[in-house]
């Protein structure tokens, strides 16, 4: 059972880089190119491929942290506590791309490398909500204390994503919004480029979370055989 | 062209620092297990 789920997990990180080749090819060269009028406009268009993908897989990843939150809160068993740790650390890397990507699309689009805007700021927000998190679990020892006290912190930190979502359509922020507006979103050729690397980074999403939970369960394992050892 | 670059090679050089720091862990705790293995194969015998 093991080897085979190895051999599965061996399958999907393969897969995964090959679908990330493919999605970085459509997001660099198979895309067309955006209606704008400066070439370097055009190309800072093609950042959005990834940086929408990562924001997906950041909202994604912050939703199984409460999903694992309520879990634990529910049944207090480890595997809940393991998710909702493997999807955070995962979550609060893919934000940190995301806010380090905007800002590079800012700058030619804009014009500067950061403003304060709703959607900005909430997203800066969310990121040290969740750097907040891995803080509280490594500030505390007790195993059941910090699960415990991690799970009611994830499921209250969720809120960050919805309000994050929201924050273009209930501000007139300067961010761009892709979905359900006549300006600013993509034309139809783009779409495919655009769902392909969706699908892609949620795959990715996958084999990262298997491999970050493979991981947690061997320290699991590591503090079982040391108890063994020590009496 | 050089933004894209430059957002491009941030988005992975995170992604890949993410992808070494589990792998670097994931050996480290391996060889841990593997070496505490030993050390309670061996205890009944040194018991002996």
């Amino acid at each position: 059972m093991k080897r085979r789920n190895d051999t599965l997990l061996i399958v999907l990180t393969a897969l995964s880089a090959v679908l990330v080749m493919i999605a970085l090819y459509l997001a660099l060269v198979g895309a067309p190119d955006a209606n704008l009028q400066s070439e370097t406009g055009r190309y800072a268009q093609r950042i959005i491929y990834f940086h929408i993908a990562t924001a997906w897989v950041g909202f994604l990843a912050f939703f199984v942290t409460f999903v694992g939150g309520v879990g634990y809160l529910r049944t207090q068993a480890r595997k809940w506590d393991i998710v909702a740790l493997s999807s955070a650390e995962i979550g609060t890397v893919f934000m940190l791309g995301v806010l380090v990507s905007g800002s590079i699309w800012a700058k030619p689009a804009w014009g500067v490398w950061w403003v304060w805007d709703e959607r900005l700021t909430i997203s800066l927000i969310q990121f040290l909500v969740y750097v907040g998190y891995l803080m509280l679990r490594s500030s505390v020892e007790d195993p059941a204390r910090r699960a415990r006290f991690a799970a009611v912190y994830g499921v209250v930190a969720f809120i960050s994503v919805p309000i994050n979502f929201i924050a273009i359509r209930l501000w007139r922020t300067q961010h761009p919004l892709i979905f359900g507006s006549e300006e600013g979103g993509l034309g139809p050729n783009m779409m495919f480029a655009f769902f392909f690397c969706l699908i892609t980074f949620t795959i990715w999403y996958v084999t990262l979370m298997w491999h970050r939970i493979r991981l947690e369960r061997s320290r699991d394992q590591v503090e079982a055989l040391k108890q063994k050892i020590m009496g | 062209m050089g933004y894209l670059v430059a957002a491009y090679a941030v988005l992975w050089a995170i992604s890949f620092g993410l992808v070494f720091s589990i792998v670097l862990r994931q050996r480290k705790l391996d060889s841990d297990v593997q070496m505490l293995r030993v050390m309670v194969e061996d205890e009944p015998r040194a018991r002996d």
